[in-house]
């Protein structure tokens, strides 16, 4: 839920265009400017402050000025903070025994105005949410999923001396979002002591 | 199985969103959301406004919804007959005097009334059917 | 149009509903030397109660030849649906030809699901085949003997091999599958049960 408006600059407008900024809630009458963005050069803005509030829709709206001429309003459709949102995968924290692996998941966070703001899990913005997880047997070559609501999965039984990776992805059924999977993270098993 | 009803709900909605929406201008308005928001609804008034709110679309807003593009028309069609199943399923709960009306949602209701009757029926019906999510977000999440 | 009435409208309409996809067909009208055209229409509970019977066509089997129309998208709630087809050759149109009774996905038949089961050591697997967003997949699994515990796990997302559980050395572990669909609430029946072998000999 880090919301950032990204623009295209006019078309053979060159360099020294300018830009302002102006968000509004949904069904509140009135337009607000964003001060960050007022007479900017670059061609995004980061508006997560100002749509922080998920139960709320909001348009936005940019207009270029150029040598003493400026262009209409630009405005983006609505915006729905709760569906029309990437997410980013789980963190994926693995160790392993002789024979087993656990994994630890963590669901990413909900966009904070400050590093010592109040964290906020995706769990608790999407009740539905769970994880899928593949974990491959580098030995084998062969892939397992499991989808688990918890954020722990621990596998027994495994092969000792043997290198497995985990990756995991996010799913929640309603919206219907999904992540992309982590990067691997891959562990051995311990050897066979008795071996 | 009504979650699974307002999935299918929900998918029918998002490949008809943008276009419906870009058919309200009016930026300023809502029926659902302001003055007034869903999120602000005590659970013991859920199943009540639940219910108004499904017999308003099916009665005030899907009617008025007809588009000269047959595929937005298809669309909105499959989302009437699924608020239809839907409904009939809430409308047991109603019967058995699960779904009391509080004196909190009856206002609640009348505001989103009059806000669907301050526009024009055709513009009315447009936005109401323009802010499902909004509903079916509420929905969710207080599930 | 005065002549349409000469054009004989399509017979034999009905539905063709397997695993939550439905399919409409008639029989050919033959015209000697003339090509036949049908054009197929929906009206769902809501358009019979609210919107005066109205009717809705499907642009996908407008004027069309084949005498099969795929209509899954449109039947997309449970509720009774009436389809019609008619018949046109160039400017002749036939009546409709109407569905006799009502069509409701919640009759559609589910057939078991394929399925393969494997052993990967001490692990039960199961590989199920993708059959939409509609469907999940009961799966039933048990130890053969001496002990016939049989547990059950519900598979949502099936994008591989799922696994189901870990395996006692040298014993044998039976599985079996059937679909639920949730929105009609109604399951296929069960799969071919199958059974495989942990790895390892068994402890006394």
């Amino acid at each position: 839920m880090k919301n950032v408006l990204h623009w295209s600059a006019p078309e053979g407008t060159g360099d020294g265009v300018l830009y302002k900024v102006k968000y509004s809630v949904y069904g509140v009458g009135k337009w607000i400017r964003k001060p960050e963005c007022r007479n900017i050069n670059r061609t995004w803005c980061d508006l997560s402050n100002e749509t922080a509030d998920y139960e709320e829709q909001y348009y936005a709206s940019v207009k270029a000025f150029l040598n003493g001429m400026c262009s209409d309003w630009m405005e983006t459709t609505r915006f729905n903070p709760l569906t029309d949102t990437k997410i980013d995968p789980p963190m994926v924290n693995v160790s392993s025994t002789e024979k087993s692996i656990s994994i630890i998941l963590t669901a990413p966070e909900k966009w904070k105005r400050s590093p010592d703001g109040e964290s906020v899990s995706l769990l608790q913005v999407y009740p539905g949410l769970q994880y899928n997880v593949s974990v491959l047997n580098k030995k084998t070559k062969k892939r397992w999923f499991f989808s688990v609501s918890n954020n722990t999965l621990v596998v027994p039984w495994l092969e000792p001396g043997t290198a497995y990776c985990v990756s995991a992805q996010i799913h929640v059924t309603t919206p219907l979002l999904h992540s992309g999977f982590s990067k691997e993270y891959c562990i051995a098993t311990l050897k066979d002591k008795t071996a | 199985r009504i979650l699974m009803s307002v999935t299918e709900i929900r998918s029918g909605f998002t490949a008809i969103k943008a276009n419906i929406q870009a058919r309200d201008p009016i930026r300023t308005l809502s029926i659902l959301s302001h003055p007034q928001s869903l999120h602000k609804v005590k659970s013991s008034d859920r199943c009540c406004i639940i219910h108004n709110l499904f017999n308003f679309y099916m009665d005030k807003v899907f009617k008025h919804c007809q588009t000269e593009d047959s595929y937005i028309n298809r669309k909105i069609s499959s989302i009437a007959n699924s608020f239809l199943s839907i409904k009939k399923k809430l409308e047991q709960c109603h019967n058995q005097n699960k779904c009391l009306c509080g004196q909190e949602s009856t206002e609640k209701f009348k505001q989103i009334l009059a806000n669907y009757e301050g526009l024009n029926i055709t513009s009315a019906a447009i936005k109401s059917l323009g802010e499902l999510d909004i509903l079916l977000d509420w929905m969710e999440k207080s599930r | 149009l005065g002549e349409d009435a000469l054009l004989p409208s399509p017979q034999n309409i009905s539905i063709l509903s397997t695993n939550m996809r439905h399919f409409l067909t008639w029989s050919p009208v033959t015209i000697q030397g003339e090509t036949v055209r049908y054009s197929v229409e929906f009206q769902g509970e809501y358009e019979r109660e609210y919107a005066n019977e109205s009717w809705i066509p499907i642009c996908e089997c407008s004027l069309i030849t084949a005498t099969v129309c795929n209509i899954t998208e449109d039947i997309s709630a449970t509720v009774a649906y009436n389809l019609r087809v008619r018949a046109d050759i160039g400017a002749r149109r036939s009546q409709w030809g109407t569905l006799k009774g009502f069509f409701n996905r919640i009759t559609t038949s589910l057939t078991p699901p394929p399925m393969k089961v494997i052993a990967d050591g001490y692990h039960l697997l199961v590989e199920l085949k993708d059959m939409g967003p509609a469907f999940q997949f009961c799966v039933l699994y048990w130890k053969k003997e001496p002990y016939w515990l049989m547990q059950w796990k519900m598979v949502k997302d099936v994008s591989s091999t799922v696994h189901l559980d870990t395996m006692e050395a040298g014993h044998d572990y039976c599985v079996k599958a059937q679909t639920y669909v949730e929105t009609i609430n109604r399951s296929s029946s069960f799969s071919q049960t199958q059974c495989v072998r942990a790895q390892g000999g068994r402890s006394l």
